[in-house]
This record gives C-alpha cells, structure tokens and sequence, in this order.
C-alpha cells in the first residue's frame, strides 16, 4: 500500500529536484555553447591557465575518435595517478592513521571502479583510506569521472542538437564541468552537509571513552563532507564510510537523506532538460525527462507496494520510506550509494533496483544517463518507427544502418559483460570465495555484483568480502568496459548525426506525449526481452520461495 | 608525435585536476567547515564534564540493564537511533534496574521522539540523548556505571 | 481494404507454378544458400543439433535425457518445417517477380515498327519494336509513334514530342533530325534510321534488373538486417549462458528445451519473411508497369517529403477541351460556334478536335459545311500562334482524306446534308493577341470580356470571321479522374504536394486550388524543376517527381525519385531511377504509398516478431527449469513443460506462413498523418504481438491435448 509518507517523500524530493533542475539545465546550456556569463571575469582566466598548463587548445573541436582518445588518456592517467596513491599511501603525506597501501588487485579494482564512475568497493574507506587516499585518489577520481560523463553527455547532445556540428572538444567540455559545475555545485553542497553533521577534519580518528563505563568508540572524523557532496552530485556514490550513507557521519539525518538523493538526481535531470534546450525543442526534452521518470516512478511505486522488511539492515533514522526511495533512486541514478543495506530488502525491491541497473537511463548517471536514453530513443525508433511507413528519423535526421550498428552495439555491450562474468564466476565456484551457495541467493548477489559493476553503479552486496583477486579483476574490467565502450559508440553515432542533413519535416513526433509512452515500454520491454530469465533465476525465484516460506500476500508483477 | 602530445596533455590535466579536486578543494572546504561549524566538521561529540564522551551520531555500547540499548544489527551497526516502540520494550527492564517510574521512563521517551519523516513517520530516539537525560536526571544512580 | 490494390492497372498476373515453387524452397534449404539469412542459418544449426539427440539422446548426458527421442524428433522436426516456412516465402516472392517480368517483356512487344525491306515505302513488315536492330530502316507514317530512338534520311513531318519534352508545339524534322522513341508524327511520313538497339534501352535493362536474383541491399533492410543480428546475439548469448548456468547451478534443463526457446526468440518471423517483402515491394511496383532501377529508390519513396507534379498530364489530362463559345458584340454564340467548327475542321491538335465536338455537341453546325474539301487549311505553329481556314466553294463534301479525327467525321458526314453555295470565307483563330495582331481591329469590349473569362484559368482562343473578331472560345485543361483524391490522401500523410507549369500563375493558381494541392510553380522554365528540387533538398526533404524531357534530366537525377516515363527520352529515362512502361505520370503517387508500404510492412513484421518474445519467455522459461518447481506460479498458461515446449515452437513455425500473405501484399492502411498511421500500428503490431501469442499457444496446446498428440 502506499502510504501518505510515501507520496510526500516522493512530493517533496521530486518536486524540489524537477523545478532546480530545469533552472540548472538554463545555466548548463550557457556553459556549454560558451555563452557570456558573469563568472566569466573570475573563470576565464583560471580556465585559460589551465589551458596553458596543460598545452590545450579548446577552440579546437573534435571527431568522436578524437574526442574518445583524449577523454580516454586522460582518464587512464588519473586511473594510474590514483592507483599509486592508493598503493603507496603508507609512504605518502596526511595518513595519521598509519594505514597500509592496498593490495594491487584491491588497488586496480578500486581505481577502475572510480574512475568509471562506479564506486563499488571492495574496502572499508575508513579502515583502509589514508586521508590523502580518500582526498586525492577517491574524491579526485569522483570529480573527474563526473566531469567526464558530464562532457560525454553533453558532446552526444550537441551532436544530436546539430547546431554545432560537431560533438564539440573534449577539454573544454572536461574543465569547464569542472570550474563551472561541479566544484562550485561541491562547495554550496558541502557546506549545507557541514551544518547538517557531516565531518569535514583531518585531525586523525581519535578513541573516546563513550559513557559507560568501560566502553569506547574510534570518532572516524575526516574529509567527509566534501567527500560526499561529488559522491552524490556525480552520481559516484562511493563512500568515506565502508556502510556509505548508512553510517550516521555521512548521513546524520533525514533531511540530509532527502538532500542525497536530491543531489544525486539533480545533474542527470538537468541533462533531459538541457537536451530539450540545446536541440531548441523543449518538448524532445520533455520526452526523455517524462520516460526517465516513468520507469524511475514505476520502479519506485512496485517497490513502495510490495512489502519493505523494516528493521535488520535499515537505519531507523532515515526509516523504510526513504531507504527504498533510497535505493530505487541510487540505481535509477546509476549512483550506488546505499544508506540501507542490501540484504535488509524483499525481494521485489532488489528487482526494482536491478531494472534500474539494467536500463542505466532512468535517468542513470551524470552525463551517460541522458546518452543511454537517446541509445534507446535510436533502437525504438528503429524498431517500431518502421511502422509509420518512413525511414525513421531522430530529430529529422534519418537513422542510417551505421547507427543502428553503433546502438546495438552499445547495447549489446551490457548483457554481455554482465552475463559472461557471471557464468564465469559460477563455473569456477567463486561464490564459494565470497561465502555464497549456488542457489537463488548466490545468485542474486554474484548477478547484482556484475550488474552493477557494468552499469556503473557500484551498489553492492560483497561489500569488502568481494575483495579477491577474481572479483577485483573481473569487475575491474567489467567497470571499464561497461564505462569507456558504449561512450566511444555513442560518441560515433553523435559525431556522425552532427554533420547529418536535418528535416525540418518530422513524420515522427518523439516530442509527443504518446511517444513516451511507447518509448517507456519499448524500454522495459528491450530489457526484459535481455535479462527475463536471469531475473527469473535471481529476485523473483527469491521472492516466490519466499512467498512459499509465508511471507504472502503480496501479488508478483504489479 | 601527435599521440605522444596527446599523452602529455593528459599526463599534465592529470596532475591540474589532482590539485584542483583532490587537494585544494577538500582541504578549503575543511578550512571553512573548521571556522564556519566546528562542532559539526569534528563529528558532533557530545561534551561531558568537559570531556568529549562520543559523537551524537554514532551509538554506544550500552550492555548495562540501567541503559536503554541500541540495536546490534544495523547497516551501518552504528545506527544511534532505536524505534519508540524497541525503546518502550526496554522500560520494564530499566524499572527493574534503576527502580526509576516507568511514567518517567514513557515520558522521557516521548520527550525525545522523533519522526522519520519530520512530523509523520515511524517513531524513534537517540539512545545516547536519552541515556544521557537519565543520567542527568538520576545521578546517584547511574554514577556506579559511566566514566 | 487494401488501398493500392485497388487502383492496380493491369489484369490477373499468370498463374503461379507450386510444383516448382515446392521444389524450389525444398532446394533453398541448403545451408549454403542460407547463409545470407542469418536467422535461418542458426535454425537450421539448431535443428542439426536436435536432430543429433533425437538420434543418440544419450550423447551429451548432462542436458539431455534418455527416454526424450520422441520428444526431440518433434522438436528437430518442427525446426526444419520452420527454416523451410522461410524458404518457401523465398520462392512465392521469387515466382512472383519472375511472372509479372515476363509480362513486362510481352508489353514491350506490343509496340510495333514498320521495318522497310527495300527502298520503296510500301514494301515493309510490321515488326514487334523488340526486334529491330541498330540500323534498320524503318517508316514512321502520318500519326504513327516512333518506335524506338531514331535518325531522319527522308522526308519532313511535324512531330509531337509534348509527352517528351513539354514543348506543346509540334517540331519540324527533316534528314538528319533525332526522333525520339515515343513521339507522335502528326504530319506526313518519314524514312528513318534505328540508332539504337532495344535492348539497350533503358527499360529493357530494367525489366533484364528486375528478374534479377542479385539484388543489393536497401538501406532499410541492411539497418533491419543489423538490427535483427543484435537480436540474434543478444538471445545467443542468453542461451549459452543458461546454459552454463543451468549445468553449474544444477537446475535441470534440456538442451533440446533451450534450443526451443532460442529459436522462438529468435526473430524468426522477419527474418524469414524480410526477403519476400524486398521482392514482392519491387514486384508490385512491376505489376503496376513501374520497373525500379533498385530497391533503394522505392524505399526513397515512401520518405517524400515533397512531390513535384507536372500540370500537363499528371494533374489534368494534357488536352485543352472547348468548352464555350462567348460571343463579341452583337454576334451570337451560335456564329462564334460556326466559325470555330470551320476553322478546327482540318486541326488535328486535341484542342481542335474538341472544338468541332463542342460545336457539334451544341448543334453549331454551318452551311458553309460542305465547301471543305476546297478549304485552304493553315495549320497552328508557334510563331503565328494561330490557324486559319480559306474556303472558296461550298457546293459539295468530301470525306478528308485521311487522318486521326476520320471517324468522327464520318458521323458528322451520315447526320448532314451538303448545302448551297457560300462566298469565299477566311476564319482565322488563335492566341487573343495574335489574332488582334492579325485583323488589326478591337473591338471596343474585347479586352473586359477576355479579362472576364479568363478569371477562372481558362485557356481563351479569339475566333475572327472576314476580318472582325467575333467572340472567343474558352478551353480548360481536365483535370484527371481519381487525381484530386491522391493528392488529399498524400496531404493527409503529411507530403507537401507541388504543381509546376508553364501556365500564367492565375491559370496555375486556379488548377492548384481545384485540386487541393500546397503550392505552384507557374511560368516554369526548363530548369525550374531543377532549382526546386535542389531548393528543397537544401532543407533536408526528400523530393520525389516525374519527367520524361530531355531537360528533366538533370531534376530527374538530381531528386530524390525520379519517375520517368517510357515514352520519354533516353537521358530522362538514365536519369531517373524508375520509369513507367504505361508512361502515366500519375502513378507517381501510387509509388509514394507502395514505397510507404514496403517501410511499414517491414516494420510490422519485425514489431510482431519481437513482441512476440514476451509470451514465448513466459510459456518456456516457468517450465525449463526441472529443479525449480517455485517458477510454476508464472506458468500463465498452464502447460505441461512438453506441451508448452511443442505448442510454443509450433507457433513460432506456424506464423510465418501465416504471415506470408501479409508480406507480400503489404501492410494494409489508410492515407493518414505519420503519427496516426505509426500509432495505429503500434496499436495492431506491437499490443497485438504481445497478446496474440498467448492466446495462439494455449489454443494449439488444447489442440495437442484434443488430438491426443503424444509429447
């Protein structure tokens, strides 16, 4: 049932997000055509010095195999940058609390993982993390894998917006997310977390003697707020705290809980907005914003009816409601910050979560959410604009057999580095490594790992048990290809569609209301027609043994 | 030569963006949260006699019977909070220890309620404010048992 | 129901050939020659798979169960019968085309030449065009077509060329002119050279391109072909990892179980079917007597964006036809009448014979009637811009010698008596101007009657008797039947409809309105089409158009589809990229629908086809897992894990012959707007291959039970 709690939640959080968004989406299209702005005085020069640092020339634009192998150096440098921080950081400055550098394969899986945009972790960040690591290698990777996404997002978006005729340059598009977006976004974000209980020290991690007599507490104070507030704004999701926005520090209240998850849909629905506005259209936004969001509330309303287990694993503060709207949100968003643990949900929760994984769109995560959307808005036109008796076109510009090529080809990407990890890790008993059975629970979990290691979203159930040389590797690789692939293919439809001859004639109107609506099922139904019997063998073989073992009551597929 | 260019552009964006994200920023953003909210940026402690007896955030080892006690399970396991209704259970057993009324106890619990959501909600209290109130409240008997 | 269907030109196609068509598919079965069909290939592998465990089911223990042969005998049978559905739409689109092609040739040769066998004019055979070579002589007399491209050696004649060029005045040609295949000789006889052999004409490459097996890929179908490929390996690799998973985490499948389920998502349905709807696309264009040079361009055609139709011949029918006789002065009508039947007597021009049938219609017939035969007749020519007739005795008639209005005039001739003696008579007729020009008089209220009756876009000729203008006669073009209802339809599926002409813009103006259409282009010059077709083509619109002039070649070439007609040119025939053998330019608008129909047929298909996946996953996937009996509560259906096995395969067989018709008669619809035909079909194709199935399985699993099949 859904309860009053429920839609005011959803009222609040929703309504906030939507209204700032839009506003957002105004300012993001001024940054990214290179419109005069008042920051300008104080951003120029410090962009045009980075530029000079760095020997860039940002006025220069780009082809998408360009755009990629910039995009890409770049993030592999900083991959490696953090890597030998990560492993070294017993060496290295600001580490009071003496902590040991990782292990290679942890190192590897750690710095793919944020440097992709994931955040799955495969440690305990306040075990583990020198502050310096924390700070230079995680809190760094989160800038700049949402700078990243961000770039990308907007590159596949003024190539479909055409009005460039380029997918602009990668730089530019890199530094400006930085100095325009998400730092200052960061710096009003952290300081609301401040006053909101979230730690901002480097002071060390000092024991004290709590009230009883006898006990004691280790305080984990450390650069927390300014941790979180890329983590949420970048759709990251990786934590300071190993039990991430569960862990009272990160999360100390309600209200901040409500303002993570608004942080973490802010961008991404920017993007569908921005979309509208660069295409000069606002309704082709308002299509991927109303798609977007009905698969996101259908997940959120099959998740508020069935029944939430409240109590092992959820945090009282924050309560049922939030946790699942939580937990919907963080895999609709692609984000992957938990402030609940996994375990602590039916079955039909975990489904949910895993829609949200498997689509990566609704709305998914800064920057490639929007990208993966317009992915779907190829193959659906594709496969059911045929009907209209036309060669289906996408903003007047018709769909060639190249594209299709490059849209089937990212997303064919997904069940295959998902699918074959697991049935690899099957075959060679891994589950066993991880403390898992080769049953339905086994299953779901060694599924999950992968799901959400391909869509970059870093939810986890292993938690630091998946910290083994396979599970390191395999989900390392998973996390960079899952990342890095579909973003060259889509980088190439873009790139290829900015040059495109545009009619000013649209036979299709994806503008429409009733394109959404085929859009949404065209989605839910690709993704089915992919995932069904893995799902079948997952949540729901979960949920309908549960159901025999009496839990009851709750109708399946609502 | 062109790749090679490349690298180097990456390498040197590499090592701007480090100091830019991953130490000027964080570190002017505890600066400020060390002038700005102190007590927040250092973990919200709870001061006692002038001495830090842990954060409000994080729950305490509370085994004694005199206690109201946290939960053992949680996501995070350091879950500060307890629903009303786990809290009520334990007043009995705290009548029992402390011969404390049970009128107080109940009161004590309302005084302290919280909702999940603001104003509606489930219903619960911080362990440690609420331990810290008796103890406030009763000393001589609680003396026996804190620091 | 069928839109284009019902407007067809031609009769019943032969009949089609089954013994040879059954061989034929049976022989297609080869895997070899299924390689091109990538869905069928891995069928008919899985087939060799089953087939295997029907034979041995012992071999591969893990997935496979001893006493399951029958079971797999089904399910390897059923497999083959499905690979072989494909085939056999193959072969019925195949048999198709090479009928309607057949039929093609046998109209070509019904044009016929009179080929000279010596130097003297009256020792020639009359020969199928097909047959003349380069080089052959032949004689083209007094309203004769010109068979074939041609080179003068003897004798002068007009020539009209109008349904070639556009020129509406006859050309002069003597020795040494070029004929064009196709023209009309409207005056005396000529001696001409062939240049070119017939099979070297364009249309006869055509017709040789459309029996052709190797046809290259559309765009469209090479996008689908990608498409379905996606699919193929997406299923793939779900059915290799069950598979594995169901050998690891011991959840009892059978591989013949997993085969079924692999096949059934497959995208069997367009993909066996997605050949036959390429063929029978071009075969229904041949069976309209339209040849396409290439899938592609008829594909084009359903994405017109704009249509640019010629005036003459495509919109009205191209022959001015009188109809009034206005009167000047104090003359009547019936004067006007008179004059204007005498001095069209001897035209042989469409408009010239309209206005005797006009007059005579009307019952304007003059005594001065059977002077004729001394008539002194001087016929229309552009620089003039108008005829004349001199008749000096009318005592008696005289049948004309000859010519084309003969039988007309022998009517006339049975109905009338000769009558008596006039004065020597001139009546002159022609442009208003010309004629003024002429008898150098105006009447005072000439110019505000022209002005008055040519409002409407009538076409007005003067009439002048002995030297005084005595009225007018207005002649309107006639607008094609069935003309104004293609251009609503195309309007309603959103194509910008264009008229170009030669006419003043009022006359233009007043053609568009009458029949519905967006725009004009009057006062057009050889190369507007051109300038248009670029214009339009800057803003991103697929331009579609018709021509048949050697100067409509460049627009021909340079749009989107061009359709020319057989009776056209050479180089407008190249430059096109169809061409109509009946070589009427309307049909321009029945290849925009039959393109349109080609796109949506193939979306259909492949919407129902995947759609129908969901109802396959959740008649298979309950029962494949014998080691977990908790899945049974999304059994649906019910079924036992055989029946539902057997049921769901035969479905997936059965449909495409079920669907075969549909693929080659094409998708039903009604001229609408994009959207609404688009919604319409998602409605049908897309819910409809979500629900469909599920009833169609549980019927074929009762019949099973029914039928007592044993499973």
């Amino acid at each position: 049932m859904l309860t009053l709690e429920d839609l005011f939640v959803v009222a609040v959080v929703w309504g906030t997000v939507i209204v700032l968004s839009w506003f957002l989406s105004s300012y993001l299209l001024g940054v990214f055509t290179g419109r005069k702005s008042r920051l300008d005085r104080i951003l120029v020069p410090v962009e045009n010095f980075i530029y000079l640092l760095a020997g860039i020339d940002s006025s220069k634009n780009m082809g998408w195999k360009e755009y990629f192998k910039t995009l890409l150096y770049l993030n592999a440098g900083e991959a490696i940058l953090a890597f030998f921080i990560l492993m070294f950081q017993q060496s290295l400055p600001l580490n009071p609390m003496h902590y040991s550098g990782m292990s290679w394969s942890l190192a590897l899986n750690t710095v793919l993982s944020f440097s992709s945009n994931t955040n799955l972790q495969h440690y305990n960040g306040e075990l583990t993390l020198s502050y310096l690591s924390q700070m230079s290698a995680i809190q760094f990777l989160q800038f700049t894998s949402a700078a990243t996404g961000l770039a990308v997002g907007v590159a596949v978006i003024r190539g479909f917006a055409g009005k460039a005729r380029t997918i602009g340059n990668f730089y530019y598009d890199y530094v400006r997310s930085l100095t325009r977006v998400l730092l200052p976004l960061a710096f009003i974000a952290t300081i609301i977390l401040i006053f909101m209980g979230v730690p901002q020290a480097l002071s060390g991690y000092p024991t004290v003697s709590t009230l009883q007599k006898g006990a004691t507490e280790i305080l984990y104070k450390g650069p927390v707020a300014s941790l979180v507030s890329i983590m949420q704004l970048g759709t990251n999701g990786g934590g300071y705290f190993g039990a991430n926005s569960a862990y009272p520090l990160q999360n100390p209240s309600q209200l901040s809980d409500l303002f993570e998850i608004g942080m973490m849909m802010f961008i991404p629905t920017s993007l569908l907005f921005l979309f509208g506005r660069m295409v000069g259209d606002n309704r082709e936004g308002r299509t991927l914003f109303l798609a977007a969001y009905a698969i996101y509330g259908i997940d959120l309303l099959i998740a508020f009816l069935s029944t939430t287990v409240i109590g092992r694993g959820l945090e009282v503060r924050i309560g049922g409601v939030a946790s699942t709207l939580w937990t919907v949100t963080t895999t609709a968003f692609t984000t992957g910050s938990l402030n609940a643990s996994l375990s602590g949900f039916n079955p039909v929760v975990i489904l949910t979560a895993f829609f949200g994984m498997l689509i990566q769109a609704a709305p998914g995560g800064v920057g490639v959410g929007a990208m993966y959307l317009i992915m779907y808005v190829i193959v659906t036109i594709f496969l059911v604009g045929l009907m209209a008796g036309r060669t289906p076109e996408y903003l007047g510009v018709k769909i060639e057999g190249s594209d299709v090529k490059l849209a089937v080809a990212a997303f064919l990407t997904h069940p295959i580095i998902i699918l074959v990890p697991t049935v690899v890790a099957f075959a060679i008993g891994a589950e066993s490594t991880v403390g898992l059975a080769a049953n339905a629970t086994g299953f779901t979990r060694i599924f999950y790992e992968f799901t959400s290691a391909a869509a970059n979203n870093g939810s986890d159930y292993l938690g630091a048990a998946g910290n083994t040389v396979f599970f390191n590797v395999a989900t390392g690789i998973v996390m960079w290809v899952g990342r890095f692939l579909p973003i060259l293919f889509m980088l190439a439809i873009a790139d290829g569609v900015s040059t495109r001859k545009r009619s000013q004639k649209q036979g299709l109107k994806t503008g429409s209301i009733s394109f959404v609506v085929i859009l949404v099922f065209s989605i839910f139904i690709l993704t089915v027609l992919t995932f069904f019997p893995f799902l079948v063998l997952g949540p729901v073989l979960q949920f309908l043994q549960g159901m025999k073992l009496s839990i009851g009551g709750v109708i399946f597929g609502l | 030569m062109k790749g090679f260019r490349n690298l180097s552009t990456a390498a040197r964006l590499t090592l701007i963006s480090v100091v830019i994200c991953g130490l000027l920023f964080p570190i002017i953003m505890t600066g400020i949260g060390q002038v700005a909210a102190p007590w927040q940026s250092n973990g919200s402690q709870v001061y006692y006699d002038g001495k830090s007896i842990g954060s409000d955030l994080i729950s305490q080892d509370f085994s004694a019977p005199v206690f109201f006690h946290p939960r053992n399970d949680s996501a995070s396991g350091v879950d500060p909070d307890i629903t009303l209704t786990y809290a009520l259970s334990q007043v009995p057993r705290i009548h029992n220890a402390t011969g404390i009324p049970e009128s107080f106890l109940n009161a004590t619990l309302e005084k302290y309620t919280q909702y999940t959501m603001f104003f509606f909600g489930t219903k619960y209290v911080n362990v440690l404010n609420v331990n810290l109130y008796l103890m406030e409240s009763f000393p001589s008997i609680y003396a026996p048992y804190v620091q | 129901m069928l839109y284009l269907a019902s407007n067809s030109t031609v009769g019943k196609e032969s009949r089609l050939n089954w013994p040879s068509i059954l061989i034929d598919s049976l022989k297609r079965l080869n895997p070899y020659s299924l390689k091109s069909n990538m869905v069928m290939f891995v069928t008919e592998i899985t087939f060799a798979i089953v087939l295997v465990m029907a034979l041995d089911p012992t071999l591969i223990p893990i997935v496979s169960r001893a006493g399951e042969r029958l079971f797999y005998s089904e399910v390897a049978l059923i497999l083959i019968i499905t690979v072989w559905f494909s085939t056999l739409s193959d072969s019925i689109a195949e048999a198709q085309v090479h009928n309607t092609a057949s039929s093609l040739r046998k109209m070509k040769e019904q044009m016929t030449a009179k080929r000279l066998k010596s130097s003297n004019r009256n020792n020639f055979d009359v020969v199928p065009s097909e047959q003349l070579r380069k080089g052959d002589i032949i004689l083209i007399e007094h309203g004769d077509k010109v068979p074939i491209d041609s080179e003068v050696l003897e004798g002068i004649a007009m020539v009209d060329e109008s349904l070639l060029t556009g020129e509406s005045a006859n050309v002069r040609k003597s020795v040494g002119s070029t004929l064009l295949g196709g023209s009309v000789v409207t005056t005396d006889s000529l001696v001409a050279r062939v240049s070119v052999n017939p099979e070297e004409t364009y249309v006869s490459k055509l017709i040789n391109l459309v029996e052709s097996s190797s046809r290259p890929k559309t765009p469209n179908e090479i996008a689908l072909t990608i498409l379905i490929t996606g699919f193929t390996a997406i299923f793939t690799i779900i059915i290799v990892a069950l598979l594995f998973l169901g050998v690891t985490l011991r959840l009892g499948i059978d591989l013949a179980v997993l085969i079924a389920l692999y096949v059934c998502l497959l995208p069997t349905t367009i993909g066996a079917l997605l050949p036959a709807i390429g063929i029978s696309g071009i075969n229904r264009m041949s069976v309209k007597r339209i040849i396409a040079k290439s899938g592609k361009a008829i594909e084009a055609s359903g994405d017109t964006d704009a249509l640019l139709l010629d005036k003459t011949g495509t919109i009205t029918r191209g022959m001015r036809k009188a109809v009034k006789f206005v009167p000047l002065g104090n003359h009547t009508e019936r004067e006007v009448g008179e004059a204007a039947l005498l001095s069209s007597w001897d035209d042989d021009t469409p408009e010239g014979k309209s206005i005797v049938e006009l007059a005579y219609n009307q019952g304007f017939v003059p005594q001065a009637f059977s002077s004729l035969d001394r008539s002194e007749f001087e016929e229309f020519s552009a620089a003039t811009r108008r005829s004349s007739i001199k008749m000096s005795d009318t005592r008696e008639f005289l049948l004309p010698k000859s010519g084309r209005g003969i039988l007309q005039r022998k009517r006339l001739r049975r109905k009338y008596q000769p009558g008596e003696q006039q004065p020597d008579l001139e009546i002159v007729k022609g442009a208003p101007d010309a004629i003024i020009d002429y008898v150098k008089i105006k009447p005072a209220n000439f110019d505000s009657v022209l002005e008055k009756i040519s409002e409407d876009g009538a076409t007005i000729m003067a009439v002048a008797e002995a030297g005084d203008v005595i009225g007018f006669i207005k002649l309107t073009d006639e607008v094609k039947p069935g003309v104004k209802e293609k251009i609503k339809a195309l309007r309603d599926m959103d194509i910008e409809v264009v008229m170009v002409t030669g006419d003043q813009p009022l006359t233009a103006g007043v053609i568009s309105k009458d029949v519905g259409i967006d725009d004009y282009i009057a006062k057009a010059r050889p190369e507007t089409k051109y300038e248009f077709v670029k214009e339009e083509q800057k803003h991103g619109k697929i331009v579609s158009m018709i021509g048949d002039g050697t100067n409509d070649a460049p627009a021909l070439s340079a749009a989107d589809v061009g359709l020319a007609m057989a009776s056209g040119t050479e180089p407008a025939k190249e430059a096109a990229n169809m061409v109509d053998l009946e070589s009427n330019p309307s049909k321009i608008m029945d290849v925009v629908m039959l393109g349109k129909q080609i796109l949506m047929t193939r979306g259909t298909v492949t919407t129902f086809s995947i759609a129908n996946d969901i109802a396959k996953y959740f008649v298979i996937v309950p029962v494949m897992f014998a080691a977990l009996p908790e899945l049974g509560a999304l059994n649906v259906l019910h079924l036992t894990p055989h029946v539902a096995v057997i049921s769901a395969l035969i479905y997936n067989a059965l449909i495409i012959p079920v669907l075969i018709p549909l693929a080659l008669r094409g998708t039903a619809f009604k001229p609408a707007s994009t959207m609404t035909l688009f919604l319409k079909n998602v409605t049908i194709y897309g819910l409809g291959g979500i629900v469909l199935p599920f009833i169609a399985i549980k019927l074929i699993a009762i019949l099973i039970l029914i039928m007592g099949v044993k499973v």
